[in-house]
Order: structure tokens, then C-alpha cells, then sequence
């Protein structure tokens, strides 16, 4: 898990601070742009894989509870909306960013990370509800899969948070404002991307019945 | 140019047959039996074409650098490529390949086929050895199940198929000149259809890696003709009679209630009192089995037929037997006079020094102290002895 | 540090005490000594030290190799006991794919990517700099597992369950799948970095059909990092989390299933078989033209053949498992959609062949490697076609005719390759030439050692030796002079004169470095970019960039039809040089040295450290990445204008990356 956070860490919040304008590229998109895409192809693969494993193992739950008796689908539903509103607070951030407003950009920046922080809060209440239902980590190939996809998904919303704080605390000691809207806008991009990837588990994980 | 090219292919083909060994046991273009037939008659033709094609490509190259080597002449014409010559180099390799895959496709369904299996035999790998389990199957004097190892016999003209499994880790039946290969896979069944057109005995080996002794997990499958294989199943039916009192196998017999029988089963072994012995191996070693040993002298081989129970010369006897003879010399067994006595007393009093295993204390923490193998059993002398003696009377 | 290039005039790079400390460490500024490698972020000395370092691991993996064909040598071998021969054969797999061959490529890659495509650095110079040094440490971490308890002893496909906790007590597989995952973060932001840079990073006119086809081959290689890579590190976290923290994800016994780690290893395994070859493949398409002064034939066919090669790759998978019992229906897909694959594979050997055809060969060692790949890759080729038959691979999966088929692949293909560019790039990046006389011998030791060594290996495989066997026993072997006892010795001999082939090499590189000749400016007469400036290049690559209109730019700007049609020099390199030299740019700001990719790279072996024996040790790896993540980020990737010295005023300088 340190791994994924030391990825993102480094090709997000690293690069983009070059400090030095746009550069003419051949494709018209910035550097740091056309790498956080292809970075996000990347982890399509990345969840591709712990979903598949997911799908294969879901109905192997052995001694331990079946995917019906734990899930708490009206909790999990409203984390999950708040979760899809911070999409919408992360738009509003990166359009003011665009305006050079750095105000509204560290408000709505703010606001999305503490959207995305009450979706990882429930998580952490789910998992412990979970874990008191005797769905622990190694109980079953079901409960293991189950907690190495959320869990992955959690780490990837926990780094987007941490990215979302930095790069408040970034603009903050920027002299011209509205230098970081590039950077805002791929933050952006990776909270979009970690928001889809919630759906389609939530749908897979959640909704559809084993 | 076209003689150049039928001198080479003829030439390297030559080279490449008379560069192999005659008689190699595990030899893939051996074909003896319908399945493995199938498959020879598919890849021959494919590797010529190969052959053929790689013959073409290197006498190209080697024609191009002879001929265009720098004698001083101009620089060349900065030609970028003729699209023509392209799309039809392209298509031909193409069109090749579409018939193989037409031939392959067959073949592939082909050699599926189960509907017209006329036997069965459970086959079930584990670290390092075979086990072969006969169900009841009335029509071939198969009345009560036959569980044996090391060795499979099969009835020759005869459809079988291998149900697999695996109690460990992930292993590979492979007699080449039967069938190709089919991974044993633990929680899973799958299916392998063999055949032997000719009584003989046929070599193979374990073909997944598997671990320490992958090296050490052999097979070999033995075809009967008919009338053979029924005298052999009942053989491996004859009830159990304990060696005659005051022998030396007798004693034998003891040592092995007391050392061996904990994971080993002799069927229809008593104790004084009259309750059958029966063997759990499910508590000393991993993958919960140890073979069993009942009529271990009709079989050739021990240890996962890594070694072999006929000395040397009673062993070329019955490989180098013909077909019409092959039945009658296997049905033998093991007698005194042919018993390989030094690998056996050498297994009996170390068993992991001849074979790799994993008994070793320190390394079981993760199994709970349960063995993968055969451990030391620190048996004497004179019980190795006596356990010789009884054994040879497991017929 | 902070740097002037004033070209042409002075060569000298000033550094300066950064003014103001960003993060919690001031830049490095040194510009000589360990620290200016240690630190820095320039693609070029990045190149070179994933090369020396994937050759010290090439060196590791042949001695391991070594000590196989020894115990291999004679029937029932007592070099090395199972145990030990198991993790020896693990190792020089792991050892030659994932810190060999495939650090080697993008060693090359880091050079002469930016040099081809007219850039000045890459596009992440800093992830650049983390990239190497996460393979180097995953590297090492990898191999530390020999002096801790033994090294993996799973094979390289590293199967369920063997590979599980019960089956395999010792920390070998732990070191193993954390170390690989280390690397894997390293071929990850290798990837992204590349990518963008040859999508972005372009000089003026270059489309991507003028790309040299070394650069498009990486292109793919990086498409096909990018998306296997994360499918491997699925499946070394749910192995991890098997291992270390109880999970059931390949043990039978809770009802998983060990085919899920096959179908997941081989969706990365066999891209990962592309993703070795075509950077090869990409070298000698540049080295065949060059030393046959014609164009590659078939450009586009070359490019649209790799892209599709790349394609297919994900499609195919599963022929590594025609005897894993996947059904009739899968195999038959799988065995039709192999023989696809061979189709543009073709194309390519049939390509090479027209470049030489009607060419004006110069036999350089550079050109003798390229050739050997074309005629040793053709064999590999078509034995792969033949097991691409699926009933027949049935018989020959798992024998020694597979080895013979990858090793005629990847040594003969792969590793004939990355020599041929040794010797065609060597004067670019070192400023001299390796001998050529030493390196004839270096290449007909290697060319008879290589196929000693792994021609019989399609006698012993197709005779039913299998592989992966620590020993083999006289009884299964066969009878006549030329058994499997034969063959195997012969084999044996082979690889010892594989090893003094290889050892040519490096005697070649000491020799070369003492006193080799000092290399002219375009010693081959070479056709692309990269030759367009010094030997070895400035720091900045070229002083102006220059804009291209051809294929084979610089041959194009060399040589021009007379009148009568016939390509006759018009200028030396020495004058396209002194164009770019005369229209060049004042101040070029580099991208400025840093410790942080060094220091977030030293806290993932940390972490991996305290997964194996101790989580808080764990923690403190941790917080080394933090705090690497933390200074990274408030720092910026090229030192601002005023650190530098003489300042310069922003008005004329050239800001790279």
C-alpha cells in the first residue's frame, strides 16, 4: 500500500512545480497531464485485476458470513453519495482555480477533502462493523478479496486527501495566484478517476447479488 | 538456388536425427498409442514447414551478405520499401499458418473426445510421487477398489482416462509416448485420455515443477495385453496372508506395524487381536497420503519410481522385452534374486539422504510438524533386515 | 545546483549555492565526483548507470547460469543440492528478465530517446532519477535474500500454490515478490516518464511516422509496461498478503483457485516477453540500415507490425497453460491467436532481410550482432510457431525444447541485440571505440557458445528431457553416442564458451576504457538525431534544436541526390554540427540536481524490510518516502533563475523540463 501512495505521491505532486510556465509539447497537452492519463490507464489495470479477484472469490465465503449478511447497503449508499458530491465540490475547485481565485479554489479544495475524509471514515466504521460480524481479513477468500479491494480503493481516496491538503498548503505560500491551476486540475483528474472506480465497485461489490 | 535449398533441408534434417539418441524412454516422436499418434501426425508436417522456412530465411541472409558485402560500390538507391513484395510476404506466412490452425483445431477436439472411454482410473499427484486409484468396474474383474503407485497398468487397445487431481501443489502427467502432457491441480479434476497400442512399459515424469524432489517424481505406465491385466487385477485383489509364524518375515511384519504402518496401508493387515491396521497418513504428513504398499513387490519401482525395485539386470529383462513376452516377465514381480537390495535398504534406513524431502524440524513450523516425504526412522540393522524379508512376501 | 551552458563558446557549467533553502535539504550542487552521479537527474548519466548496473546483474545471472550447466554436466550432479539448484534456477531468470534485460533496455531507452527524438532531457527528470534508483535497490533487495535464509525457490512463474508459505518456509518468495514489486514501481514511472516524452517532447517536424524505430519500438515497450506492470503487482499483493499476513488467496484447502495466479502471471508474463524483445528489435532496425547505407525497408511495416505485436501480445496468455487444463474451446482460441502473433513477427525478420538486400554491407561487430539476431531470432521464432500447436506443445511444454525455443528468443534475440547497440552507441555515450578486432571474437565465442550451449537443448527437450529438474538420470536418457548424456555435457562445454564470449566483452570495456581509439564524430556514418552532436553529447544534448524534415535526418542533411539521381555527400557531420553550433541558445537551464529520488527510492526496501520481519521497521521506511515525498514537492524540478550564477535574466534562457 506505501507503494501506491509513494507512486502517486511522486508523479502528482511532484512534477507539475516546474515553476516555469507552459512548454510548447507535441500533443498540446502538458507533460504533467498526459502522465497523470497515463497513469490512470495504468491503475484501470490495477483495479481490473482486484476486481476480477474479486469477482472469482466473492461466493467463497466458507465458514464466515456470506456478502448479504454484513453489507449495510443503505450506509454504504449515502458514503458512497458523498463520495460522488465531492466529484462535483472537486469541478467547482478546479474552475475557480482556472479563474486564478485562489480563495474559492482552497474552499472548494477543502471541502472535497473533507467529502473524500467522510468516505474514509466510514469505511474505517464498516470495516470495524464488519470485523465485529467475525469478517476479519483471513476468515474467508471472500472477506480477504473483499478487504484488498476496498482497502486499495481506501488508499487511493487517503492519497487524494493528502494530495487535496498539500496542495492547499502549497497555494498558500505561491507569490502570483492562480499558478497552481494546472495542478489543481490534475489532482482533479485523479479524484474523478478514483470516484469511477468506487461506482463501478460499489455496483459490482454491493449491488449485484453472488 | 532450389538445389541449394533441398541439399540443406535434407542435410540439416539428417544431421538433426542422426545427432539424437536411439531408444531415448521419454522420446516425443515415439508415438505408441492412438493419442499420442495424433499429436505426432500434427507437429511432423509442422516442423518440416518450420524447418523449411528457417532454411530460406538463413540462406537469404547469408546469400544478401555475400552478395552485397562493401565491394566500393556506390551508395545504394535510398529505396524505402515495395509495399507489393510486403503484403505478400506477409500473406503467405499467413496463409501457412491458417492451415496449421485449421489442423490444430481439429486435432485440438479431437484428442477431447471422452465420449468413448471404456476405463477409469483416479490418478492423484502429491510431493513426489503417483498415486492410481481403480474404482470398481466389474467388467475388467475390478470388484473392489485397487489402490497402487509408481506404476499404472492399463489393459492395452483399451480407451482409458487419467481423472486427476493433486492433494498439494500443482504437478503434470506425462507419458510422451501415450498423450501429452495434463497439469494435476489441486481442487480440480481434469481429464486425460490415454491408450497403448502394444503390451510394454512406458516412461514419464512429472512435468510442473513441484518443489525439492520435482526431479525424483517419475512414472511409468504399464500395458498389459487382456488376458494379462486380469490376471494382474487379481493379483492386486489376492487377499493378504501373513508370512508363517517363527520367520524372519514375521518379525518383519512387526517392525512394520510398528515403524511403517502409521502412514503406510497394507490391506487386510490384522492385529493380534483381529482389528484391521489401518494407516493415517493424514496426521504426520502434509499432503495427507503415503502409498500404499499392498503387493509392493508387483510393482518395478519405489519412491516415486525413482528407484527401482528389480536390479539392474532382472530391470533390462522386462524394459527390453518383447511384446509377447513383456506380460508374463512383469507379472513375475519382484523376486529375492531380483530385488534391487542396496537402494532399498538404503531408502529404509535414510530415506531423505536418497531423496530430497522436507523433514527436516526447522522447517516444519509452517505445516505444524507435518512432513513433505519420508522422514529418518532410525531403524537398526536387523530391523532393516527383517523389514526386507517382509516386504518381499507383499506379492 | 544550478547550471550555465553558454554554448558554443563555453563548455563551462557554473554552480551556485541554491540562495534559499525549498524543503529541509538545499539542492546538491556538485558537478564532479560520486555526488553528481548520485544525485543526478540528467537522463544521460541515468542511462548509463541502469546499463552498468543491469550489467553487474548480467554478470550474477550468467555465474548463476553457470553453476546450472555445471550440475547439469553428468548424469546424477552433486554441484549444487535441490534445494540450492531450485533457487539458482528462480534467480537467473529473475535476474536476467527484470534486472538484465529489461533495466538494459531502458538504460538504453534513458539515453537515447530524448537524443533521437531532439529533446534535451526527459519529460519527469526527477521520477527518472527515483526510477533507477528503485531498480537498483529492488535489485538488491532481491538478491540480499541469498545471505538471508535462501532465495526464492519457486521458479520465476513462481506458481501456486508452491509458492505458498507451507511449501516454501524460507524468506526467498517474500524477498522475492517485494523486491519484484519495487522494480515494478520503477518500470511503472519508467513508463509514464518515456511515454510522455516521445509523445511531447518531439523536436519541431518530427511526426511520429519519423521517429526512429528504436524510439518506436520503446514506444510500445512502454504501453506494454504500463498496463502489465500493474497486473503483476496484483498478483505479488495477494502473494505478499498470502505470505506475510494470513490471506488465503492460493491455498486449496479454503477453496481457492491456483489457476487465478497463472492466468494473472501470464496476462503480465507474456506482454513481458514483447516488452524484452523489441527494444532489441528496435536496435538493430536502427544498426542494419546504418551498416547497409540504405533506408530500414518497410518503415511503416516495421512500426505497424510492432504496434500490432504489442496488441496481440495481450491476447495469448494463455498458451503458456495448454496443459493446465483450460477446455478444448480456450485452447484452440489461444493456440489460432499464437500463430496470429507469428505473422508480424514475420514481417519483421522478412524487413531486416530487404535492408541488407542490395545494400553496401559493412561487416561491423555492431552489424555481426544484428545479423546473428536476425538468423538466431528466426530459429526461436519458428520453434515458437511449432509450439504454438497446441496438441504438440502438450508434448514439448515444460521440456528443454522450450528453454532452447526462449533461449534462441531472448539470448540470441534480446541479448544480441542489446550488444549490437553496445558496440554501435558505445562511442556515442563513452567517446570511444571498443575494439572492434576483440569484439569479432566477443561476438563468433558468443555466436558458437550460445548455440553449443541451447541447440542440443531442442534434442534433449524433444527427446523428453523436462526442465527445472536439479538432476537428470542415465536411465531416462537413451542409448547410442549422441544420447541425452552427450548432449547435455555438450551443452554444458557451450555455456563455458558463452562465458569467455561474454568476458571478451567486458576485457573489451576495460581495454577500450584504458586506451581505445578516441571516436571521430560520426565514426558509423550514421543516419539519426542522436549522432547530431558531440561525442559524447553536452549535458544539454544540442545547442539549438533542430527541426527535422526526413526520416534518417542527419543522413538526409549528409548525403542528397546529384542529378543524376545518385546520393553523393554534400556536407561532413562536422558541418551539420557547426549549423546547430551557430544557431545556439544562449542559457539553457538543465533540470537541477535533487536528493530526493534517492532518498524516497531508499524507503521502499524499508518498507519491504519490516513486511518480512517487522512492521515498525516498516514504519520507519515509511517516513523516509514521506519525507522524500514532502521535500519533492515543495521543490522544483529546475532551480529558479536567480540560483544560478551568473544570474540570467529570464528574458533569453531555455528552460528544459
Amino acid at each position: 500500500m506505501w507503494f501506491t501512495l509513494a507512486e502517486h505521491a511522486v508523479i502528482t505532486a511532484g512534477e507539475h512545480d516546474t515553476g516555469h510556465g507552459d512548454h510548447h509539447t507535441s500533443t498540446g497537452l502538458s507533460n504533467n497531464k498526459l502522465g497523470m492519463w497515463l497513469f490512470l490507464g495504468s491503475e484501470c489495470l490495477l483495479f481490473g485485476g482486484l476486481i476480477s479477484t474479486y469477482m472469482l472469490y466473492r461466493g467463497r465465503v466458507g465458514e464466515g458470513p456470506r456478502p448479504s449478511q454484513v453489507f449495510d447497503i443503505p450506509f454504504t449508499s449515502v458514503s458512497s453519495f458523498v463520495l460522488l458530491m465531492s466529484s462535483l465540490t472537486m469541478v467547482l475547485a478546479v474552475s475557480a482555480a482556472h479563474k486564478g481565485d485562489d480563495r474559492n479554489t482552497n474552499l472548494w479544495v477543502t471541502i472535497t477533502a473533507l467529502l473524500g475524509a467522510t468516505f474514509v471514515g466510514g469505511q474505517v466504521y464498516e470495516f470495524t462493523a464488519f470485523y465485529n460480524e467475525g469478517m476479519g481479513f483471513t476468515t474467508s477468500l471472500f472477506s480477504s478479496s473483499f478487504y484488498v479491494l476496498t482497502g486499495f480503493h481506501g488508499v487511493h481516496v487517503t492519497v487524494g486527501i493528502i494530495m487535496l491538503m498539500s496542495i492547499v498548503g502549497i497555494m498558500k505560500r505561491s507569490k502570483t495566484p492562480g499558478s497552481k491551476a494546472e495542478t489543481v486540475e490534475m489532482i482533479g483528474l485523479y479524484w474523478h478517476f478514483v470516484d469511477v472506480v468506487w461506482i463501478i465497485i460499489f455496483t459490482l461489490i454491493y449491488l449485484v447479488p453472488a | 538456388m532450389r538445389r541449394m535449398l533441398t541439399v540443406g533441408v535434407g542435410l540439416s534434417t539428417s544431421l538433426v536425427l542422426a545427432g539424437c539418441a536411439t531408444n531415448a524412454p521419454q522420446d516425443t516422436f515415439q508415438p505408441k498409442g492412438p493419442n499420442a499418434q495424433m499429436i505426432d501426425d500434427l507437429q511432423k508436417p509442422v516442423f518440416a514447414v518450420a524447418g523449411i522456412i528457417g532454411v530460406i530465411v538463413t540462406v537469404a541472409v547469408l546469400y544478401a551478405i555475400y552478395k552485397f558485402r562493401d565491394r566500393g560500390q556506390p551508395i545504394p538507391e535510398q529505396t524505402h520499401g515495395k509495399p507489393a513484395l510486403e503484403i505478400t510476404l506477409t500473406i503467405i506466412p499467413a496463409l501457412i499458418l491458417t492451415v496449421v490452425g485449421v489442423f490444430t483445431f481439429r486435432t485440438v477436439f479431437d484428442l477431447a473426445k471422452t465420449s468413448d472411454t471404456e476405463m477409469i482410473i483416479n490418478v492423484t499427484g502429491q510431493q513426489w510421487w503417483w498415486e492410481y486409484d481403480y474404482p470398481v468396474q466389474n467388467e475388467y474383474g475390478i470388484t473392489q477398489p485397487i489402490i497402487t503407485s509408481g506404476q499404472l497398468v492399463i489393459p492395452v487397445g483399451t480407451k482409458v482416462m487419467l481423472r486427476q487431481t493433486s492433494r498439494d501443489v500443482i504437478h503434470s502427467y506425462w507419458i510422451p509416448a501415450l498423450n501429452g502432457k495434463r497439469d494435476a491441480v489441486p481442487g480440480r479434476v481434469h481429464l486425460n485420455r490415454i491408450e497403448a497400442d502394444e503390451p510394454g512399459i512406458y516412461a514419464g515424469q512429472c512435468t510442473e515443477f513441484c518443489g525439492l524432489s520435482h526431479a525424483n517424481m517419475r512414472m511409468e505406465a504399464v500395458a498389459l495385453s487382456k488376458a494379462d491385466f486380469a490376471k494382474w487385477v487379481a493379483g492386486q485383489l489376492k487377499p493378504y496372508t501373513p508370512p508363517a509364524e517363527n520367520t524372519l518375515a514375521k518379525e518383519g511384519e512387526a517392525v512394520f506395524v510398528n515403524q511403517c504402518a502409521r502412514c503406510h496401508q497394507v490391506n487386510g493387515m490384522k492385529r493380534a487381536d483381529g482389528t484391521a491396521i489401518i494407516a493415517a497418513p493424514d496426521e504426520s504428513v502434509v499432503s495427507g497420503a503415503a502409498p500404499n504398499l499392498s503387493h509392493l513387490m508387483s510393482r518395478n519401482t519405489f519412491a516415486g519410481a525413482m528407484f527401482d525395485l528389480l536390479n539392474t539386470s532382472c530391470r533390462k529383462d522386462v524394459w527390453d522385452a518383447d511384446s509377447e513376452s513383456f506380460g508374463a516377465k512383469y507379472l513375475q514381480g519382484v523376486s529375492e534374486d531380483c530385488l534391487n537390495q542396496s537402494d532399498l535398504r538404503g531408502w529404509l534406513r535414510n530415506a531423505p539422504e536418497m531423496k530430497p524431502m522436507y523433514v527436516n524440524p526447522e522447517l516444519l513450523s509452517s505445516t505444524g510438524g507435518k512432513y513433505r516425504g519420508m522422514p529418518y526412522l532410525g531403524l537398526t540393522e536387523s530391523d532393516i533386515e527383517k523389514l526386507v524379508a517382509y516386504l518381499l512376501t507383499l506379492k | 545546483m544550478a547550471i550555465i551552458e553558454r554554448p558554443p563558446s563555453t563548455e563551462v557549467a557554473t554552480p551556485a549555492t541554491p540562495s534559499s533553502s525549498l524543503g529541509a535539504l538545499k539542492r546538491p550542487v556538485s558537478t564532479t565526483g560520486w555526488k553528481s552521479w548520485v544525485f543526478t537527474v540528467d537522463h544521460k548519466k541515468l542511462g548509463i548507470m541502469y546499463s552498468a548496473t543491469a550489467l553487474f546483474f548480467f554478470i550474477v545471472g550468467g555465474l548463476e547460469a553457470v553453476l546450472i550447466r555445471l550440475q547439469l554436466a553428468a548424469p546424477n550432479g552433486k554441484v549444487l543440492n535441490a534445494d540450492l539448484y531450485n533457487q539458482m534456477f528462480t534467480m537467473h531468470a529473475t535476474t536476467m528478465v527484470f534486472l538484465f534485460v529489461m533495466p538494459m533496455a531502458a538504460g538504453l531507452a534513458n539515453y537515447f530517446i530524448p537524443l533521437q527524438i531532439g529533446a534535451r532531457d526527459v519529460a519527469f527528470p526527477r521520477i527518472n532519477a527515483f526510477g533507477f534508483w528503485a531498480f537498483l535497490f529492488g535489485g538488491i533487495f532481491i538478491n540480499l535474500s541469498w545471505f538471508m535464509g535462501g532465495a526464492a525457490d519457486g521458479g520465476w512463474f513462481m506458481y501456486a500454490p508452491n509458492s505458498g508459505p507451507v511449501f516454501s518456509p524460507s524468506h526467498g518468495i517474500d524477498f522475492w515478490t517485494l523486491g519484484l514489486q519495487i522494480t515494478g514501481i520503477a518500470s511503472l514511472t519508467g513508463a509514464v516518464n518515456l511515454i510522455t516524452t516521445v509523445l511531447n517532447m518531439r523536436a519541431p517536424g518530427m511526426k511520429l511516422m519519423r521517429m526512429p524505430i528504436f524510439t518506436w519500438m520503446q514506444l510500445v515497450v512502454q504501453f506494454l509496461l504500463l498496463f502489465a506492470v500493474p497486473v503483476i503487482t496484483v498478483a505479488l499483493f495477494l502473494l505478499s498478503f498470502q505470505r506475510n499476513f494470513g490471506a488465503t488467496f492460493f491455498d486449496v484447502a479454503s477453496g481457492a483457485d491456483p489457476l487465478l495466479w497463472q492466468h494473472l502471471f501470464w496476462i503480465f508474463g507474456h506482454p513481458e516477453v514483447y516488452i524484452l524483445i523489441l527494444p532489441s528489435f528496435g536496435v538493430i532496425s536502427e544498426v542494419l540500415p546504418v551498416f547497409s547505407r540504405k533506408p530500414l525497408f518497410g518503415y511503416p511495416f516495421v512500426v505497424f507490425s510492432g504496434a500490432a505485436i504489442g496488441f496481440v501480445g495481450w491476447g495469448v496468455w494463455a498458451h503458456h497453460m495448454f496443459a493446465s487444463g483450460l477446455g478444448p474451446v480456450s485452447v484452440a482460441v489461444f493456440s489460432v491467436a499464437t500463430m496470429a502473433i507469428a505473422v508480424p513477427t514475420g514481417v519483421k525478420v522478412v524487413n531486416w532481410t530487404m535492408t541488407l538486400w542490395g545494400g553496401k554491407l559493412e561487416f561491423t561487430v555492431a552489424m555481426k550482432f544484428a545479423i546473428g539476431l536476425i538468423v538466431l531470432f528466426t530459429i526461436g521464432g519458428l520453434s515458437g510457431v511449432t509450439h504454438s500447436v497446441a496438441p504438440s506443445d502438450t508434448q514439448q511444454t515444460d521440456t528443454y525444447y522450450i528453454v532452447a525455443h526462449f533461449h534462441y528468443v531472448l539470448f540470441g534475440g534480446a541479448i544480441f541485440g542489446l550488444f549490437s547497440g553496445f558496440y554501435y552507441w558505445w562511442p556515442k555515450v563513452f567517446g570511444k571505440l571498443l575494439n572492434e578486432k576483440l569484439g569479432t571474437w566477443n561476438f563468433w565465442l558468443m555466436v558458437i557458445g550460445m548455440n553449443m550451449t541451447f541447440g542440443p537443448m531442442h534434442i534433449l527437450g524433444l527427446q523428453g528431457q523436462p526442465r527445472r529438474m536439479y538432476v537428470w538420470t542415465e536411465q531416462r536418457a537413451g542409448e547410442g553416442f549422441f544420447n541425452l548424456g552427450f548432449w547435455n555435457t555438450f551443452a554444458s562445454i557451450g555455456s563455458l564458451i558463452l562465458t569467455v564470449g561474454v568476458l571478451l566483452f567486458l576485457i573489451n570495456i576495460v581495454i577500450t576504457a584504458r586506451n581505445g581509439k578516441i571516436a571521430p564524430l560520426d565514426p558509423w556514418n550514421a543516419r539519426s538525431l542522436e549522432w547530431m552532436t558531440s561525442n559524447p553529447p553536452k549535458e544539454h544534448n544540442f545547442d539549438s534544436i533542430p527541426t527535422v524534415s526526413h526520416l534518417d535526418e542527419f543522413f538526409h542533411r549528409k548525403y542528397q541526390e546529384d542529378a543524376n539521381g545518385q546520393m553523393v555527400q554534400v556536407k561532413t557531420a562536422e558541418q551539420v554540427l557547426k549549423e546547430l553550433e551557430d544557431n545556439a541558445d544562449a542559457h539553457i537551464h538543465m533540470p537541477s540536481p535533487s536528493y530526493w529520488p534517492i532518498i524516497i527510492a531508499l524507503g521502499l526496501p524499508v518498507i519491504a524490510f519490516g513486511m518480512i520481519y517487522s512492521i515498525p521497521i516498516s514504519i520507519v521506511g515509511g517516513v523516509i518516502v514521506l519525507f522524500g515525498v514532502y521535500g519533492w514537492a515543495i521543490e522544483p524540478s529546475t532551480a529558479p533563475d536567480d540560483d544560478f550564477d551568473p544570474p540570467t535574466t529570464t528574458k533569453d534562457v531555455v528552460h528544459v523540463g
